[in-house]
């Protein structure tokens, strides 16, 4: 029972108009990560989506840390669940600093005020992702790669057994993604947090996810280990490739994919 | 760490002085003017006398109702603009304003044709069912218009929309009684009495107190609704309590000032730039003493540039505080790159 996010026959899309994804199954437990993959408008992030309660789910069921999601209040809800979208914000004069610490709002008190605790997970946070020197700096100005930084810092702090993050490393150059992804890793394997993570990347994939669930046609294509599912021939069904380039992919993809995941793990 | 707590910690002190010294010269000078000896005197004694009587009937409610109303009127403004996500709304602007003075106007006309006594209470309540019934409009379009600019232009017509249509109600119903109608549908603080000073004050202060308990909420969800969502907050509901404070604030200003331009929209707008912050728990507090101030040397303006003449606050407001609005919209133009 140490699953700390199970979802059964989840169809999930939105209100008026068909399911987007049908009938989604997976477990998610203490320390692994979950990796989604599919092609543009397959439904990843209206899954995502729904687990973090921004949709309302059709029909199915979601467990988080074995309780059924409708036994959790809003406020449960955030100390369980954080999340990073791909949804850019616009704060207006908030310092880094500050967007890391709304992720402490669950355990606020009415107004708000950080106390010791929260600013040392905060302090915590923003070392982890390696955003010490841009902490003061007007979070309006820094570049992508550093705002991703300090939105991963933020759902971080909010301490939560779960996190659901959307495309984390899209818009970002190749030292970034390594960079996020590394922290992502270390996060789960040493904090014993679970992720559940959309990705386009599929070179990150096999260093990254314990388990890669494969979207296509409204529907999970297939589950399994990385190795299971970046073959030629499921590439090809997934995101519509001509006949025989799958396998062409494939090989150039391991590859570099064996590279990354040398330099992933050794951080 | 955070140099905004310490920058507020000496200006809200600094803004308070300022708000002082802003009350005494409006408790001074005037159309006839006061010494401070004076005022000293009539606050230790009966207020009989001559100057006694200006000072406690005429001038003192209504510096005070211009310093609650106006700093009333830029939280209503903040509040609004954290509902929209967007600096440039204001319940002027968006025809809130006018719809609450609409439906104070109908109210008063049809009870004074009536020979009804009207209270300050009843005023505020047909205030409120205007601001809302505008609101409620200007939401129906928002869902339609996603540009903001649009919305004020679409706000600005009900305005007029609803400024026309009180003419006429004054028009028609010329009566003695409600020839004080005129100067107020312009926006004015003259002829306000200790009643409404009292009312407005209950009005307010728990309103704002509300509101400040409501930074933390308010706080998250300028980070946008969905992660607002994510750290717990109640979306529907925090956006419900958003435009009744908000109405409340803006239509008890509206019941007793009449429409008051551009200080909801200005006001928080320069307390950002004062405060270099955006976080409510300090905004709402700097956005009160900031609106109470303007407001106060408007008001003062207002009845002391052309006296014996009085001119509408509107007008006061409209000339200093409308560049800013302007200022607003083309800095924003210039910010956005794609």
């Amino acid at each position: 029972m140490d699953n700390v996010l199970s979802t059964l026959a989840l169809d999930v899309g939105y209100a008026k108009g068909k399911p987007v994804v049908n009938k989604v199954s997976f477990d998610v437990k203490k320390g692994e990560i979950i990796a989604l993959i599919g092609g543009n408008g397959a439904g990843k992030s209206t899954i995502l989506k729904t687990i973090t309660r921004q949709l309302e789910k059709l029909s199915g069921e979601i467990s988080i840390c074995s309780m059924k999601d409708m036994e959790l209040d809003e406020e449960s809800m955030a100390k369980k669940v954080s999340m990073v979208t791909t949804e850019r914000i616009h704060p207006e004069l908030m310092s880094c600093y500050e967007v890391v610490a709304t992720g402490r709002y669950p355990y606020t008190g009415r107004l708000g005020i950080l106390g010791e605790e929260d600013e040392s997970a905060i302090e915590e946070a923003i070392q982890m992702v390696g955003a010490k020197e841009i902490s003061g700096e007007d979070f309006s100005k820094v570049s992508d790669g550093q705002r991703q930084r300090i939105m991963l810092a933020r759902a971080i702090c909010q301490d939560t057994d779960l996190l659901i993050l959307d495309e984390p490393t899209s818009f970002l150059d190749v030292q970034y993604k390594l960079d996020i992804l590394s922290v992502i890793r270390k996060l789960v394997k040493e904090k014993e947090k679970a992720v559940v993570m959309s990705i386009h990347e599929l070179e990150f994939v096999p260093a990254m996810a314990d388990l890669v669930i494969g979207i296509y046609n409204n529907a999970v294509y297939q589950v399994g280990t990385p190795k299971e599912i970046l073959t030629g021939e499921n590439l090809e069904v997934m995101y519509g490739m001509e006949n025989g380039s799958g396998n062409v992919m494939a090989e150039g993809l391991w590859n570099y994919a064996n590279s990354l995941e040398r330099l992933i793990c050794q951080k | 760490m955070k140099p905004e707590k310490k920058r507020s910690t000496y200006l809200f002190p600094v803004m308070i002085g300022i708000l002082f010294l802003c009350f005494v010269l409006s408790i001074r000078v005037g159309s006839a003017d006061v010494t401070m000896k004076d005022i000293f005197a009539t606050l230790f004694s009966s207020g009989e006398d001559y100057y006694g009587s200006i000072i406690l009937s005429i001038r003192l409610p209504r510096i005070i109702a211009a310093m609650v109303l106006g700093g009333a009127l830029a939280v209503s403004g903040y509040l609004l603009q954290v509902f929209f996500g967007n600096p440039i709304a204001g319940p002027y602007v968006l025809g809130i304003s006018s719809g609450a003075k609409l439906f104070v106007a109908i109210c008063m006309v049809v009870m004074v044709g009536k020979g009804v006594y009207i209270s300050s209470f009843v005023m505020v309540v047909a205030a409120f069912v205007g601001s809302i019934l505008s609101m409620s409009i200007v939401m129906m379009l928002a869902g339609k218009v996603k540009n903001m600019a649009l919305l004020v232009v679409c706000g600005v017509m009900i305005g007029y929309i609803c400024s026309a249509i009180t003419e006429f109600v004054i028009t028609f119903a010329n009566d003695s009684n409600i020839v004080n109608l005129h100067n107020w549908s312009l926006g004015s603080f003259s002829g306000i009495s200790w009643e409404h000073v009292w009312i407005s004050l209950c009005i307010v202060s728990i309103t704002l107190v509300i509101s400040f308990l409501m930074s933390k909420p308010i706080g998250a969800y300028q980070l946008g609704e969905a992660y607002a969502r994510n750290m717990g907050v109640n979306i529907k509901r925090l956006r419900i309590v958003l435009i009744l404070l908000s109405s409340i604030l803006s239509a008890t200003v509206t019941a007793f000032a009449g429409p008051i331009s551009f200080v909801g929209i200005a006001v928080p707008h320069i307390m950002r730039g004062v405060m270099k912050t955006a976080k409510p728990l300090i905004m709402i507090p700097g956005c009160f003493l900031g609106g109470a101030v303007i407001t106060l040397l408007c008001d003062f303006i207002a009845r002391s540039a052309f006296a014996p003449t009085e001119v509408s606050i509107s007008a006061v407001t409209a000339v200093f505080l409308a560049p800013v609005v302007i200022y607003i919209l083309v800095a924003r133009r210039a910010n956005q790159r794609g």
